[in-house]
């Protein structure tokens, strides 16, 4: 009986998630279509992947605020790089996605290293990111659309593999490097244990500046890398997109009930949440409710999420 | 008029124990007194009903000879007893006026009037003869000023009776000095000072009377210029029981770790010393003497600023936790909970701290894990079960087992036995001398030095961040040991 309440207790997610495909398949029509579902997972997809790098983030008891800027600027010098070189395009775009990712795990890079060598807080490099990169994204771009991109570019972002959104398989597989590397390597074990104790985790010898580091670093490369195949999916370098994802990417992560305190939280949690927003947001759509309410039902989610995640947390400790 | 407090026959029982027993004691005004005991004697039992937050169980306690009931610590203060602990109560970004004045700042037409607040904080400060600026930010102020200024917050009461907990537990010795002038100006006004500490080497300087309490029972009190060293140990530890360690433990002749005139600005210098192979040193000293600041060095948790580090022959370069791990050191901190345990990770995550290699996976950790807790004898129901849930003894081996899992040559255990039951640090002296049999050396520094001479092959004496001596366990009782570490 109690075996049956704890697998509830840790599946909540998971049951709210398919109660609520389930209400929508029947309430909202044109939810279960093939083409509807793919769409819901396209558009999960560029967040979600960058949500996977926040678990890491969070779970280490850090912070990223910048990822929505980092996706803008990359989506930009990706276009303006291309634009620039007078390359064959198969190796301009190549060489421009290249610098992009480059950038962002730079940035993500300097970000960390501020944190262990300057005890900079990682919400405070990070709030000046968001600014400085969308500022950056302007400058690269002029103020308007670059569209340097030849026409199969498009496929990075809106295109087709085996009839799945390339997207969305870039975002499964990067779901199960990230889930690898958090249970299967002695790098994402060192995660939970400084998240817990940094201290605790560098008394036992763990390098716990390196690891810093090393996820800002991760969570910059995927932001970057998700502001690529959002510049192929508008096949365009935007100075605008992408404003706000900082908090939707951290609300999935939440949801998926990763703690803010750092040193506990699951990758598939994370992708549930990912899903449950999109699922969520496409509903409310398709049962025409306005923009304005689905702003304060996602945002009062996130509250409840976190109330529902903090309640069993305290009893497990009420005994120590 | 002198004030008195007095305590006539309180009793504390727990459920399954009794933690004071009968305690009858008078402590005048105009005198400082200190108020001495193991871990566990009492002491801070009495503490807390003096300080009306904890009730006794029976017995009546006397203000200048009026019966009081403490029932609070507002109680407390309107009977005019205040008390300062030993962890700092200030809030940091405040000035010191305001942290003195804290709950109760003179307000007019219902908004703060600032220079009433000033001129009060400074004639508190006058009053105690310190010259502090109380426009100043505490957070601004060393750990001894603030301390000055804790008991500047107790005084501005008017209390007759004031309590220290462990006020110098915090300072370094060059520190204390002020304080104790402060102490000792406040028990020239008359109030009645009682003095708390583990430092057996400040009493000639601060005390006029000692009392002693052990086991829950007053054992005794006396006035400090009829007594000695000597007489003190043996109040606070009674007969010790001075067990041995086993014959077969050999000590090999390979130094596996040596410092070489190892110094750290303020804490300790000049430290030299070889640990052989298969040694168990024990390092004993008061609180303060630098002991726990050693070992951190030793395991480069805290950089040295002077001298070198030698492992195996080789000195260390760019010494640092992970180094000191990969030439085979392991380090059991003294504060386990908070720096030893991720308390929210589960016990085979914790036993597996130290050692997580490239690829790890929960069902590779398990066994490893479960082999440990065999071991070990760790008593837990379920090794997936957060840390938090276990004993003290029983967080304690965890500390231990992650180590072992990297196989060490050298462990440094600060303090292991600190407030564990005395069958899990009986299996904690088993592990040490297990390893030293297979040859792994440790070094082991602790309070209860009648456990050093139990557990070691040879025992450094330090005092004041130097090592002032070296024996044999063969060669001293723990008496001797407690009398030449608090030696001044």
């Amino acid at each position: 009986m109690s075996k049956l309440r704890e697998m509830m207790r840790r599946s909540m997610m998971e049951i709210i998630l398919l109660t609520l495909c389930a209400v929508l398949a029947f309430k909202a029509n044109g939810f279960f279509t093939t083409g509807n579902l793919l769409n819901v997972l396209r558009n999960v997809s560029m967040q979600g992947v960058i949500a996977f790098g926040m678990t890491m983030v969070i779970i280490a008891g850090e912070i990223d605020l910048s990822v929505g800027s980092a996706v803008a600027f990359a989506g930009c010098l990706t276009a303006w790089v291309t634009g620039k070189l007078a390359w064959p395009m198969p190796m301009a775009v190549a060489a421009a996605a290249a610098t992009s990712l480059a950038a962002g795990s730079g940035i993500g890079l300097l970000t960390g290293y501020l944190r262990v060598r300057f005890r900079v807080p990682t919400f405070i490099t990070t709030l000046a990111w968001l600014t400085v990169l969308r500022g950056a994204a302007e400058l690269v771009t002029n103020g308007f659309p670059l569209t340097p991109f030849p026409p199969w570019y498009n496929f990075f972002g809106g295109g087709y593999l085996a009839g799945i959104p390339f997207p969305s398989i870039v975002f499964v597989v990067v779901f199960f490097v990230i889930q690898f590397l958090m249970n299967y390597t002695a790098f994402g074990r060192a995660i939970y244990a400084i998240g817990g104790n940094a201290e605790a985790a560098r008394l036992s010898g763990i390098r716990v500046n390196f690891v810093k580091i090393a996820v800002m670093g991760i969570v910059g490369v995927l932001a970057a890398l998700s502001g690529i195949m959002q510049s192929s999916q508008i096949m365009s370098g935007n100075a605008t997109t992408a404003t706000g994802w900082e908090l939707d990417v951290i609300s999935a992560v939440i949801i998926g009930g990763t703690s803010l305190m750092g040193g506990s939280g699951r990758v598939w949690g994370t992708l549930i949440g990912v899903v449950f927003l999109g699922v969520l947001v496409n509903g409310m759509t398709l049962l025409n409710i306005s923009e304005y309410w689905q702003h304060v039902v996602r945002g009062g989610l996130i509250l409840v999420a976190v109330l529902l995640n903090m309640a069993p947390t305290e009893k497990r400790f009420s005994y120590t | 008029m002198a004030a008195s407090l007095q305590t006539i026959a309180i009793r504390k029982e727990y459920p399954g124990t009794v933690a004071l027993d009968g305690v009858s004691v008078r402590f005048d005004g105009g005198k400082v007194h200190a108020l001495l005991g193991k871990n566990g004697a009492g002491k801070s039992t009495l503490v807390k009903i003096l300080a009306g937050t904890l009730p006794p169980t029976s017995g009546a306690i006397l203000v200048n000879g009026r019966e009081v009931l403490l029932r609070s610590a507002q109680d407390a203060f309107h009977q005019g007893i205040a008390t300062v602990y030993q962890e700092l109560s200030l809030i940091p970004g405040l000035t010191i006026a305001e942290n003195i004045l804290l709950g109760r700042l003179p307000r007019k037409h219902g908004v703060i009037a600032w220079p009433e607040v000033y001129r009060r904080a400074a004639a508190v400060l006058a009053e105690m003869h310190v010259t502090l600026d109380v426009r100043q930010q505490v957070s601004e102020l060393g750990v001894a000023k603030q301390q000055i200024v804790e008991i500047a917050k107790a005084m501005s009461f008017h209390p007759a009776v004031l309590i220290l907990d462990e006020p110098t537990s915090a300072l370094a010795h060059h520190e204390t000095e002020e304080l104790f002038a402060l102490i000792r100006k406040l028990a020239g006004q008359g109030v009645a000072v009682i003095y708390i500490t583990h430092r057996l080497q400040e009493l000639p300087q601060i005390a006029d009377t000692i009392t002693v309490l052990r086991d829950g029972r007053l054992i005794g009190v006396v006035e400090m210029s009829e007594t000695t060293p000597q007489m003190i140990v043996r109040m606070i530890f009674g007969a010790i029981v001075q067990k041995q360690r086993p014959a077969d433990l050999p000590v090999g002749a390979e130094p596996v770790l040596e410092a070489r005139r190892l110094g750290q600005r303020g804490r300790f210098r000049e430290v030299n010393f070889t640990l052989r192979k298969g040694e168990v040193l024990g390092i004993a000293g008061m609180l303060g003497a630098g002991r726990t600041e050693l070992l951190r060095a030793l395991f480069a948790a805290e950089p040295f600023d002077e001298g070198e580090l030698w492992v195996e022959g080789r000195p260390v370069r760019a010494p640092g936790p992970v180094v000191m791990k990969r030439l085979g050191l392991a380090f059991t901190p003294e504060d386990r909970k908070q720096h030893g345990l991720v308390q929210m990770l589960s016990t085979r995550a914790n036993l597996c701290l130290a050692s997580l290699t490239l690829f790890t996976t929960r069902n590779r950790e398990r066994p490893v894990a479960q082999r440990l807790v065999d071991q070990l004898a760790i008593m837990v129901s379920d090794i997936e079960q957060p840390v938090a849930a276990l004993s003290g003894g029983n967080q304690q081996k965890v500390v231990i087992g992650k180590w072992l899992n990297t196989r060490p040559r050298v462990i440094l255990f600060d303090e292991p036995t600190r407030g564990i039951d005395v069958q899990a640090k009986q299996q904690i002296f088993q592990i040490m001398w297990d390893l030293s049999r297979q040859g792994v050396s440790s070094i082991f520094v602790s309070s209860e030095l009648e456990e050093l001479i139990e557990v070691c092959h040879r025992i450094l004496i330090m005092k004041r961040g130097r090592i002032i001596a070296e024996l044999r366990p063969e060669e001293t009782t723990a008496d001797e040991l407690y009398v030449r570490c608090m030696e001044t």
